[in-house]
């Protein structure tokens, strides 16, 4: 019980710094240093938010930035690892992707917005898109990085073990690349959020971003302040539940074992 | 030319040949540097030999060239009277830095050379707990890497080698990361496993009581260019067990005479750097 007891304590110190924010920005607020149209009181919008869960209108809302976020990243995950994987192995491809990584990397991508409002639509494509386009190189770069990598002395040892060169890939690298492809998708993911609300508010119509613009527009200062929460709460489960999927699938990582 | 002197059935038998080997190694920057100069050695069958140089006399090279690992440029190595093409489980290998499956446990790295000879599920099953038991982990079959100690991870690595039982075990200084106390208790039970299953076996060291305590033959080489300098004979004379040879004056001689070799070698070696 006692450990129980400390392991809350530890938890509730560790987010600790957010409660003093919350009541710094409560205690501010009421205090009216700034109008109230500036700054709501947290109680203010936590009660905006919880009406408009109840009418449902944030989680409709939530939902289509959630999905268009996750079908995004999906795409970016999917197609990252492939391409990292033959920039590894195949000279070819590296010919080819080696320049365009270098300048897409570091690039802004939400330069291309226009472009990609032009070629897919200001409806889901275009965002999905987007958020694809940004949300791959981190992974490209982790995946090429940790293939190419993997230590020369593993792959000589599974070779004398028996595996062949096309069992290599599956058997070996991939499985020992795992926690730097891992990490290659947890920064992607947080890049893919970012991406999806930007795209929102410059297009307008559903989802979060969106809304939250309406809202400005319509000096709705609350509906701003509770997008803002609202998205806040899911990015970091999301990023939470990230972080329970690595620890679960890579239980063997030393990370695990400390 | 090897090949009709030590053709199959040779009377080298399963021994290893190594035919003037030469080799250069090609940094992907700077100048060519020529790391194996015509080495020759002959391994029997069953005997258990130790390379030993200063770092950077090309003993790993060597070793790697045998393990089929680089293209061998000049010379040849034959096992068994095959020519050494490609990597294969006649010869097992064992790395300095254990190069385990940190993704598997130790009992699925043991399986893993298994599951390749497709031998059936129980017998798999079967050897990798004879080899677990072995080199002394039993209850650390689920374990993985990450969570045991350097001596616990080569015990895995020589029984995941051990297992796809190799004609040959080739070792790259295996024991060079662990602890002198670890180290010492790991020769007794490598001792222990190759009186138990007897295989030839290459075994490469800068350490010289180590050599000469495991070895029947030392095969000192010099430093770059790497050649055999002398090959000096360190089984036992009187039959003695390896326990009790290690405080007999003839150890301490046959050290003393190994270390003056390497030191030589060791002190030309700094020089050229």
């Amino acid at each position: 019980m006692e450990r129980v007891n400390s392991l809350w304590k530890r938890r509730f110190l560790r987010s600790s710094s957010i409660v003093v924010l919350a009541v710094a920005w409560e205690w501010g607020a009421r205090m009216h240093f700034v109008s109230d149209f500036l700054l709501p009181s947290l109680s203010s919008v936590l009660i905006r938010l919880w009406d408009d869960v109840i009418s449902g209108e944030i989680l409709t809302g939530l939902g289509l930035t959630l999905l268009r976020t996750l079908a995004g990243f999906s795409m970016a995950a999917v197609a990252g690892i492939i391409i990292g994987v033959t920039i590894a192995r195949f000279r070819a491809v590296r010919w080819f992707f080696d320049p365009i990584v270098s300048i897409g990397n570091p690039l802004p991508k939400i330069a291309f917005l226009p472009i990609f409002i032009l070629w897919f639509g200001v409806f889901d494509w275009s965002k999905i898109a987007m958020v694809a386009f940004s949300a791959v190189f981190p992974v490209i770069v982790a995946t090429w990085a940790a293939t190419e990598n993997v230590d020369k002395f593993m792959l000589w040892s599974a070779e004398s073990l028996g595996c062949t060169r096309r069992q290599m890939l599956w058997q070996i690298i991939l499985p020992a690349s795992m926690p730097e492809v891992f990490t290659g998708l947890q920064i992607a993911l947080p890049v893919s959020l970012i991406v999806v609300i930007i795209c929102e508010m410059t297009m307008g119509g559903e989802g979060l971003g969106g809304t939250m613009m309406t809202s400005m527009r319509f000096a709705d200062s609350p509906g701003v302040f509770s997008g803002i929460v609202a998205i806040a709460i899911v990015g970091s489960l999301v990023v939470k539940f990230m972080e329970i999927v690595r620890h679960r699938l890579l239980v063997w990582h030393q990370e695990s074992n400390v | 030319m090897n090949e009709t002197i030590f053709g199959a059935g040779s009377m080298t038998g399963n021994g290893i040949v190594f035919g003037q080997v030469t080799h250069t190694y090609r940094p992907q920057r700077g100048r060519p540097v020529l790391a194996l100069d015509g080495v020759s050695l002959e391994v029997k069958e069953r005997e258990f030999v130790a390379l030993l140089g200063p770092s950077g006399c090309g003993k790993s090279t060597l070793l790697y060239l045998l393990g089929g690992f680089m293209p061998i440029e000049s010379g040849t190595i034959t096992v068994g009277g095959k020519a050494v093409t490609a990597p294969g489980p006649d010869r097992g290998i064992v790395f300095q830095n254990y190069s385990l499956f940190p993704w598997k446990t130790v009992k699925q790295n043991v399986l893993y050379g298994l599951e390749k000879q497709r031998k059936p599920k129980a017998e798999r099953e079967q050897r990798a707990q004879e080899l677990i038991e072995l080199v002394h982990l039993k209850g650390f079959e689920d374990s993985y890497p990450s969570q045991l100690s350097g001596g616990m991870k080569q015990r895995v690595a020589i029984a995941r080698t051990l297992a796809i039982d190799p004609v040959t075990l080739l070792m790259d200084e295996p024991f060079g990361a662990l602890d002198a106390q670890t180290r010492t208790l790991m020769h007794e039970e490598l001792l222990a496993i190759m009186r138990r299953t007897p295989k030839t076996c290459v075994f490469v060291t800068h350490d010289v009581r180590e050599a000469v305590y495991l070895a029947d033959r030392v095969a000192v080489m010099t430093s770059r260019p790497g050649r055999i300098k002398e090959i000096v004979d360190t089984k036992p004379s009187n039959g003695i067990s390896r326990a009790d040879y290690i405080n007999t004056p003839e150890f301490t001689e046959k050290v003393d005479y190994l270390w003056n070799l390497v030191r030589d070698e060791a002190i030309r070696a700094q020089e050229a750097h």
